[in-house]
């Protein structure tokens, strides 16, 4: 059976970190969101993987060339129309049932295997919700699908759909023919396949999670984090104290005095202390620097950042390229936060700060704050509300 | 056939195979690889010998591409070099009444083993060998032994790569990484039998060499474009993580130290009065680049040589320190420079992209750029790169001789690592570059100025840009060009000029406004605070200020993108220009 994944979306609410890369490639303790896609499927047996890419698909593709153990083959959609316009783009390469896979959703290989098994023409797999009303809601008779309505403004069901499908290769002719009408979401699809007296058969998900928003990265990575088994690769001095799952990647230093509490993970050739503190369910992506006497927890660091001697980071995520100055440090707790004119309330969340900017020291970063991309904060300010990308503040 | 097409970017104006299914079949045809492929019937047989021409001695046509065959059409050979003494040889030869049917020194190779051969192919080739003059690799196969092939080699590179139940001989590494990444690099005078199970090597008196298998960890699948239209373009948004390769592990921004390998540590810490660095074309740049940041950051002289003029004409005192600068590791004019180098008992340190070359065994120490493979003819990730390690080898003998102290070597080490962010901004503003490639794209000739390292980065952009848009390009010393380039200045010779806040941005801004009163654009590359120079130019492209004596880095990705998508709009083969090949193995 092939396995097609769906990766040509950009995630705009995913802002500012989807700018130089698809939302599927935003790294989860060190490795993106879409290679657990790939582990997941790859396990459960499938080895041919047809990813359908679009927007920035140099950065997937040249990820994934190393990648092992699977056939990938790569569909252009030029124009990201929605997820059946995506699916069909794959028609030449399927002659079988297959699989269809959303690349941001993080699911478990055992999930995969029960959709794979799964005896009916069409299936789809559901997960129940606390907050349904921003999906596709399924109503749902004897395990088979009755009626599937996307964001409905009253709820009426608690269980969605994941997107992910089973399919037959036939669903390639109601593609063509609705799309042709202006159709472009696979749920309307669906919806129609039921409508025409189909039975579409429902599994419950075990694991699924999808990424949404900017916060969502901390979750989702205090949820992988937990599966890491510890290993030390690179050099660790004398006078470190390390407890619970470390993972060190190769030729990285951890210098005398710092103090690791696991789960954590630290990428390769990183240069940690001496005397850091890093607390439970933290990343830390390669070449980062953590200057002595800073305490980082709860957050997800990306690749080559910079954090200066004693500044503290907490339930935060900081992009690819970021130098934080000495003695930041951001405030957690409750917000209320606007993406894409949506209200968001949080209960304790940190602050959010896009690739290559440059913080000045003794900067403090108000709790939710989105600072955007390569943007340039002086020394000793308050930032207390949301920065657009390439900002200078003084 | 997939080996070759992995192999074409060293030189493509014909190609050929042969191969032994009981008898020896051979196709060759004028073109690319593509081209072959289309013209080729689906062959059979197990052993088998390819070739990509660039030619050196006769034209390109059918008849002269490889491989060639003897008169029985028994033995087929391929060869990369030059035969100096081919004339005289091929005259012996038809004397014995062989009929040659090209104009090539190789095809003498052929009927000259075959002259030789009576029952055992090795003697053949060994005494074939021993009449040749000049340099050589050469691959052949006899139908009479149909079980094995024949290498050998004499300052042009050969590996050989060892896999399970089959082996493989081959020029450069990435024709083989599909099959093994486990090589074997065959040295000067000797000469391998490969058969399916079995690799002996000896030298040309017949005595076993102990050969050691190297181990390479580039993965073919790097020699792919991942989604890009062209190798240079994904080369070129590669470099803020090749640029991070070269420095990776080497710098400690928490200690405040540069640690680089052992052997070049040791290199560096000898007793020199001055450094020489030697390098062709790309390569010659980027230690023209070297020579400012190293003057600057330790007072050493330096001086930079031509390979092919150093070999000859260089003064090659011991009290020297000579930097090779060379890719692939095996450009001939370097090696042979190198070699005189040795000779004369100066130190040798070697900069190179590829492990176990013949540049790192012929050296005292050597230090690698880490960039992976590079694709594109044009070269661009290998160049920053190159530029990256003269600047850690500058801070390493500036701290060595206490010339710097840590204070001024952590300041740079932040400096580097702030390179890659740079670069990503380069790469971030394209578009503005892509506007500007539309403005040149119909000129006939473009210059390049700049003053100090900014003076071989305008070498170095007119290179990229002559390479592969075929427009004529000269880069000169922003002072040099009312000395006589003057008079080639009209309305329709735009000129980039690079512009930095240094001590000589007065006399820069003062070479624009001479430049503007003869008519052309200007196009200028200066900081992105410089408010000044949108006064004087006609065009400005900026880089993100304050990267120092680095900022050649960033200015570098401009000239490239530049020449890239000028290319791109004329519709040049970008990959493959005409007549140029990537390492070039003969002298």
């Amino acid at each position: 059976m092939k396995a097609v994944i769906l990766a040509a979306g950009e995630g705009k609410r995913l802002r500012p970190f989807t700018e130089t890369m698809p939302k599927v490639m935003l790294p989860v303790s060190n490795k993106p969101v879409l290679e657990y896609v790939f582990d997941a499927v790859k396990k459960s047996g499938i080895d041919d993987i047809i990813v359908v890419v679009g927007y920035k698909k140099e950065v997937i593709m040249e990820h994934f060339k190393d990648y092992e153990g699977v056939n990938i083959s790569y569909v252009f959609q030029e124009k990201q129309l929605g997820t059946a316009h995506a699916l069909l783009q794959t028609k030449k390469l399927i002659k079988e049932d297959f699989i269809v896979i959303s690349g941001d959703n993080i699911i478990d290989q055992a999930t995969i295997l029960k959709l794979i098994n799964d005896k009916s023409d069409y299936s789809i797999l559901i997960k129940e919700h606390p907050q349904p009303s921003k999906y596709g809601v399924v109503t749902i008779d004897k395990e088979n699908l009755t009626e599937i309505v996307e964001k409905p403004r009253e709820e009426f069901g608690k269980f969605i759909s994941t997107g992910i499908y089973k399919l037959p290769s036939s669903i390639f002719k109601v593609l063509e023919s609705l799309t042709s009408q202006g159709i472009y979401d696979l749920s309307s699809v669906i919806q129609s396949i039921v409508e025409k007296g189909k039975t579409v058969h429902t599994i419950v998900a075990d694991l699924w999670m999808d990424i949404v928003y900017p916060w969502d990265l901390i979750k989702i990575n205090d949820a992988m984090i937990k599966g890491i088994s510890g290993s030390v690769n690179g050099v660790i001095e004398k006078g470190v104290i390390m407890k619970g799952p470390v993972f060190v990647g190769k030729d990285t230093t951890i210098y005398s005095g710092c103090y690791i509490v696991g789960p954590v993970v630290i990428g390769e050739s990183c240069e940690i202390g001496p005397n850091a503190c890093i607390f439970p369910s933290t990343t830390i992506g390669n070449n980062s620097v953590i200057h002595p006497f800073s305490e980082i927890r709860n957050s997800l660091l990306m690749n080559d950042v910079h954090i200066d001697s004693s500044s503290k980071i907490d339930y935060s995520v900081i992009g690819r390229g970021s130098n934080i100055g000495g003695n930041f440090s951001n405030i957690t707790g409750k917000a209320t936060i606007e993406i894409e004119k949506e209200y968001k309330k949080l209960e304790k969340i940190g602050a959010m700060i896009g690739e290559d900017c440059n913080i000045g020291s003794h900067v403090v970063v108000e709790p939710g704050v989105i600072v955007g991309r390569r943007c340039k904060i002086e020394p000793i300010i308050k930032i207390s509300k949301n920065i657009s990308s390439k900002s200078k503040v003084m | 056939m997939d080996c070759l097409k992995r192999l074409e970017y060293r030189g493509y104006d014909s190609a050929g195979i042969a191969v032994i299914d009981k008898k020896l079949k051979v196709f060759k045809e004028v073109g690319g690889i593509s081209n072959l492929k289309e013209k080729t019937p689906s062959i059979k047989g197990s052993i088998g010998i390819g070739h990509t021409r660039w030619a050196t001695h006769g034209g390109v046509t059918q008849e002269n591409a490889h491989p060639h065959t003897c008169c029985k059409k028994k033995i087929s050979l391929i060869h990369n070099g030059i035969i100096e003494n081919f004339k005289s040889l091929k005259e012996n030869l038809e004397k014995k009444g062989h009929k040659f049917t090209s104009q090539t020194d190789t095809e003498v190779i052929a009927h000259l083993i075959e002259d030789e051969y009576k029952d055992n192919f090795e003697d053949a080739v060994i005494k074939a060998l021993n009449k040749i003059k000049g340099s050589y690799a050469i691959v052949a196969v006899n139908s009479e032994e149909p079980d094995k092939i024949i290498g050998a080699r004499k300052e042009s590179p050969l590996v050989i790569g060892v896999g399970d139940n089959e082996n493989f001989i081959a020029s450069d590494i990435p024709a083989l990484l599909k099959y093994t990444n486990r090589v074997i690099f065959l040295d000067d005078g000797e000469l391998c039998v490969v058969c399916k199970n079995s690799v002996k090597v000896t030298n040309l008196d017949k005595k076993t060499q102990n050969k050691s298998i190297e181990i390479i960890d580039w993965d073919f699948k790097d020699a792919e474009k991942s989604g890009f239209p062209h190798f240079m373009l994904k080369e070129i948004f590669d470099q803020p993580d090749s640029i991070h390769q070269a420095f990776r592990g080497r710098i400690s921004e928490i200690e405040e130290s540069i640690s680089l390998p052992e052997k070049v540590e040791k290199t560096l810490s000898e007793d020199y009065d001055s450094i020489y660095i030697i390098a062709c074309g790309t390569s010659f740049y980027a230690g023209m680049a070297g020579k400012y940041l190293i003057e600057q950051i330790t007072g050493i002289p330096v001086f930079v040589e031509l390979s092919s003029e150093y070999r000859y004409f260089g003064n090659k005192k011991e009290s020297s320190l000579v930097i090779a600068i060379t890719q692939s590791g095996e450009t001939a004019d370097t090696l042979a420079a190198l070699k005189e180098a040795k000779n004369s008992g100066c130190s040798t340190l070697v900069v190179t992209n590829v492990i176990g070359s013949t540049a790192t065994r012929l050296s005292d120490s050597y230090i690698l750029t880490q960039s992976g493979p590079e694709i594109g003819v044009a070269a661009t990730k290998t160049f920053t790169s190159q530029i990256i390690i003269l600047f850690l080898l500058a801070l390493k003998i500036s701290s060595l001789k206490c010339k710097k102290g840590s204070d001024e070597i952590y300041d740079s080490i932040l400096q580097l690592k702030e390179i890659p962010r740079v670069v990503r901004y380069i790469l971030d503003h394209s578009n503005q570059i892509l506007e500007i490639a539309n403005i040149i794209k119909d000129s006939s000739s473009v210059f390049f100025i700049g003053r100090g390292v900014n003076y071989p980065l305008s070498l170095e952009g007119a290179l990229k840009l002559k390479e592969i848009s075929y427009i004529h390009a000269e880069g000169f010393a922003a002072g040099e060009l009312k000395h006589g380039p003057f008079a080639l200045l009209t309305k329709k010779t735009p000129v980039v000029a690079i512009a930095t806040k240094d001590h000589t941005y007065e006399k820069i801004i003062a070479n624009i406004g001479e430049i503007k009163a003869r008519g052309p654009q200007v196009i200028a590359i200066a900081e992105d605070d410089d408010t000044e120079i949108e006064k004087h130019a006609d065009f400005i492209l900026r880089f993100p200020s304050d990267s120092s004596l680095l900022s050649c880095i960033p200015i570098t990705v401009i000239l490239q993108l530049l020449a890239y998508y000028i290319a791109d709009l004329r519709n040049c083969p970008i990959d493959k220009p005409r007549n140029l090949a990537k390492s070039v193995t003969v002298e």
